[in-house]
């Protein structure tokens, strides 16, 4: 095994989950906890990434924000590939009419400018870390549906196929079982920049305060008061950013080595 | 060339047609109504108020019905008023989009002026210290998120340095400027914004460029240029780059829903008078009229984007231009 | 007789995957003026990159790790790059095995053989594309102008083969080498372009190297044959001798294969 970026990028997935998974033990101060005598004071010993406007310790706010930017990640990522892997199927092995309008349906959503939408219907429905998930994740299947069903058509071609089925067997069990081990990696390198993808987009929504609610900490919404800080607390704007940095580099390398392993 | 046109012109409707009922009905059924805003703004309003504003507004009726109305009045350009001011959706919008299309526009030429080169380079020095260097800050660049790039270049550029302006697209005595003064603020206005909203795409598409350029290179064809006793510049950048080249026409589509996408981000955070900011400040609002305007704009932008990039593939291609 | 090309000890290294692989080994090779060689030998042989090596056209992966090559009296291989693209084209002319992917896509048939006539003879854009129909209709093409507008695609595999030898052809070159030039053709048009290769040869007066790993081919072309075996050459001879009476136990087991299918 000589796949550097393989290891490197699961060494670093499972590094960051438990960070996540073990916030409240790591993160040395309450991420709400407000100071009123430590506002913004830069980073020290005592607060190692320093403190935000109302003196809440950035580390802290920083490790939890992990929670969140993991959780949106992968739930929004589970459910586009779920409803990509349905709408691929039903494509895939009924063909004609019902395959002709969901890649119809495929273009449609390509065509969409998707964080405008994502944004309506936060802003509309309210922005919670659940419709963010849930909407991050109805607007980003397409690629797995493409996928999956190119995988399924290309195998209903192969002759071990045809012939299964005309010795009777069903050709949803056989293409199933084929399907899984072929079309696994690529639908996983695919989730894989779909975290990083539903993570940039999470951020960018609580950045604008459509997204991840104060007090609740996320990268994105400790980044709403870089702008009022500019100039005077410098860590504000550069821990939140380099920790959403290092997490899509992680991911992205995570991936590459996936496609490597693919050749 | 002109039935494709025809096909292709023909094919818009029905996308067109698909995203605006995805949109219609994922707005609308979204919990939370937009007259509710009315009401949280205003908390002794009364349930009758309520009423009177869905009848004003057409939101009484059965959802299909209410769509169709819209559909129709979409097609005569009448997107209704917005709810915030009740002016209308139109005139606010004409008003801004010129901004948000010039700064994207800039953003595209500074994307193809970069990364060509850039991918070009490195393709060539593949197994050098400069392709190394360079295939890592594009993968660098790539996942660094651009309204932190923003950020920290407002940080550098307008307070460390206070070489350009923090925000806005003019100063405040633009009006007494000469034109060449005028079109100096203006430009230092937009260079931040212009760069820094690109810088994502030049890393992706430079990367894009690198393996389309190495991909090129080890074609037959190649071979084939060498035999005839070219010059390996020759070789490289008449027979390599143009192959190279010809996928590259449809990423000005595909980079199209991205850049409007970022410019509701970016917009924001350098208060620039865009749509993206209108957009946001809409949504804010809950203002149904325009964000549905909007969305239908950038659907349609996004599409005229794809419909100019497959035409224009197709007259770069040979192999397209003349299908057998 | 001076040969008008002599390989002596080549020796052709390739790196893949950070292993280094002998692919030529110490390769000699003769072709006389006039002279149709046919080099002949199993895929992998080491046959192609062979007739690469001869003008340094390689892989970037490959390198040349010993030898010479003398043409016209010097050895190619220790021109420089100048020098060497002077040869190429011009003296020594190459035609490859799949002409459609072998020719770039994106440039008309005329522009492709205007260029090396433009670069060599320094004619102008306008001298270069009339003798670019000349030189079309020198290869059997009857509607030159609509060939010679014509990009790769919209034309058959032996049409733009044909183009291909006329490309090749266009600087009179004392050496064309031939890499399989008929195996993605089929039968028929392979015996056409076989039949116009041989005429042009007798019309113009070129030697000729034909790499191949089809034995019909070598016994109805050749001069003289030269069997590759192993990055070797493992027996060299007239057509008749190798043919008549085999040394080498693997030239036997080709001609035995070839005469058991019935195609010698």
């Amino acid at each position: 095994m000589k796949n550097r970026a393989l290891i490197s990028g699961i060494v670093f997935i499972i590094a960051l989950s438990c960070v996540a998974a073990f916030a409240p033990l790591l993160s040395p101060y309450d991420p709400a906890a407000i100071n009123q005598d430590n506002l913004l004071s830069a980073p020290s010993s005592a607060h190692l990434l320093g403190t935000d406007s109302l003196g809440r310790d950035l580390l802290s706010r920083i490790i939890y924000g992990a929670r969140i930017s993991l959780s949106v990640g992968l739930v929004a990522v589970g459910i586009a590939t779920l409803i990509g892997l349905s709408i691929g199927c039903l494509a895939g092995f009924y063909a004609g009419f019902l395959d002709m309008l969901l890649m119809r349906l495929v273009d449609v959503m390509l065509c969409f400018p998707t964080f405008y939408l994502i944004l309506a219907v936060t802003a509309i429905a309210g922005p919670s870390v659940f419709n963010i998930m849930l909407i991050i994740g109805l607007t980003s299947w397409m690629g797995v549906a493409r996928l999956v069903r190119a995988e399924i058509l290309s195998l209903k071609e192969r002759e071990f196929i045809q012939a299964a089925t005309a010795i009777g067997a069903t050709h949803f069990r056989i293409i199933l079982r084929h399907l899984i081990p072929n079309a696994l990696t690529p639908i996983l390198v695919n989730a894989t920049l779909g975290v990083s993808a539903a993570i940039l987009i999470e951020s960018g929504l609580s950045f604008l305060g459509l997204g991840v609610q104060p007090p609740t900490a996320s990268w994105g919404n400790i980044l709403i008061e870089s702008k009022s800080t500019l100039g005077v607390a410098w860590w504000i704007t550069v821990f939140p950013g380099l920790s959403i940095l290092i997490t899509i580099l992680g991911f992205n390398i995570f991936a590459e080595g996936l496609k490597k392993e693919i050749g | 060339m002109i039935t494709y046109l025809a096909k292709r012109l023909i094919a818009i409707i029905p996308l067109l047609l698909g995203i605006t009922l995805i949109s219609f009905f994922v707005i609308r059924m979204a919990p939370g109504k937009p007259v509710m805003l009315q009401q949280s703004l205003n908390p002794k309003i009364s349930l009758e108020e309520i009423k009177r504003l869905e009848k004003l507004e057409g939101m009484d009726k059965p959802l299909l019905v209410q769509y169709k109305n819209w559909l129709w009045n979409m097609l005569r350009f009448n997107f209704g008023r917005s709810i915030s001011d009740g002016r209308l959706v139109v005139d606010k919008i004409m008003e801004r989009l010129s901004v948000t299309l010039t700064i994207n526009i800039l953003s595209l030429l500074f994307l193809f002026l970069f990364a060509i080169p850039i991918g070009v380079k490195a393709a060539l020095k593949a197994n050098t210290a400069f392709g190394h260097i360079t295939t890592f800050l594009t993968f660098l660049f790539f996942a660094a998120p651009t309204f932190w790039l923003a950020l920290l270049a407002m940080q550098l550029f307008c307070i460390q340095l206070k070489w350009l302006p923090i925000s806005g697209i003019t100063s405040l005595d633009f009006e007494y400027l000469s034109w060449w003064g005028k079109l100096a603020d203006l430009s230092r206005h937009l260079v931040l914004p212009v760069i820094v909203s690109s810088i994502g795409g030049i890393a992706g598409l430079s990367r894009y460029m690198r393996s389309g350029m190495l991909e090129a290179l080890s074609q037959p064809y190649i071979y084939t240029a060498r035999s005839k006793g070219l010059s390996e510049k020759l070789v490289v950048y008449k027979h390599a780059l143009r192959n190279a080249l010809l996928p590259l026409v449809t990423i000005v589509g595909l980079s199209i829903p991205g850049l409007l996408g970022g410019s509701i981000i970016f917009e924001s955070i350098f208060s620039i008078p865009g749509i993206g900011k209108l957009f946001y400040e809409a949504a804010m609002m809950r203002d149904i009229n325009l964000i549905m305007a909007e969305v239908v704009l950038v659907a349609i932008l996004t599409m005229l984007g794809n419909l100019i990039a497959d035409i224009s593939y197709a007259y770069v291609d040979p192999r397209i231009r003349y299908k057998k | 007789m001076q040969n008008l090309l002599s390989i002596n000890n080549l020796r052709v290294g390739f790196s893949l995957g950070g292993k280094s692989i002998e692919a030529v080994k110490g390769v000699n090779l003769k072709i006389g003026h006039n002279e149709a060689m046919v080099l002949a030998g199993e895929s992998g042989s080491g046959k192609s990159i062979t007739s690469f090596a001869i003008t340094k056209i390689l892989p970037a992966n490959a390198r040349i790790i010993a030898g010479e090559v003398y043409f016209g009296g010097e050895d190619l291989l220790k021109l420089d790059e100048k020098a060497l693209a002077d040869v190429r084209g011009s003296s020594i002319a190459y035609i490859f095995q799949e002409p459609s992917s072998f020719l770039n896509p994106v440039y008309t048939i005329g522009s492709q053989i205007s260029e090396v006539i433009m670069l060599h003879q320094r004619k102008s854009r306008e001298e270069a594309g009339l003798a670019a129909l000349e030189l079309l209709q020198q290869v059997k093409i009857n509607d030159t102008q609509r060939v010679s507008e014509s990009y790769p695609h919209q034309l058959s595999g032996g049409m733009n083969q044909r183009a291909f030898i006329a490309m090749s052809l266009a600087c009179k070159p004392k050496l064309l080498i031939a890499d399989e030039p008929t195996t993605s053709l089929d039968v028929t048009i392979e015996a056409e372009i076989l039949q116009l290769l041989m005429q042009l040869k007798r019309q113009l007066g070129f030697s000729l190297l034909f790499i191949t790993h089809n034995l019909s081919i070598a016994k109805r072309i050749a001069d003289r044959v030269s069997i590759m075996y192993q990055g070797k050459i493992v027996e060299e001879g007239s057509c008749a001798e190798i043919f008549s009476s085999p040394k080498h136990f693997h030239t036997r087991e080709l001609i035995q294969a070839y005469e058991k299918i019935g195609k010698l």
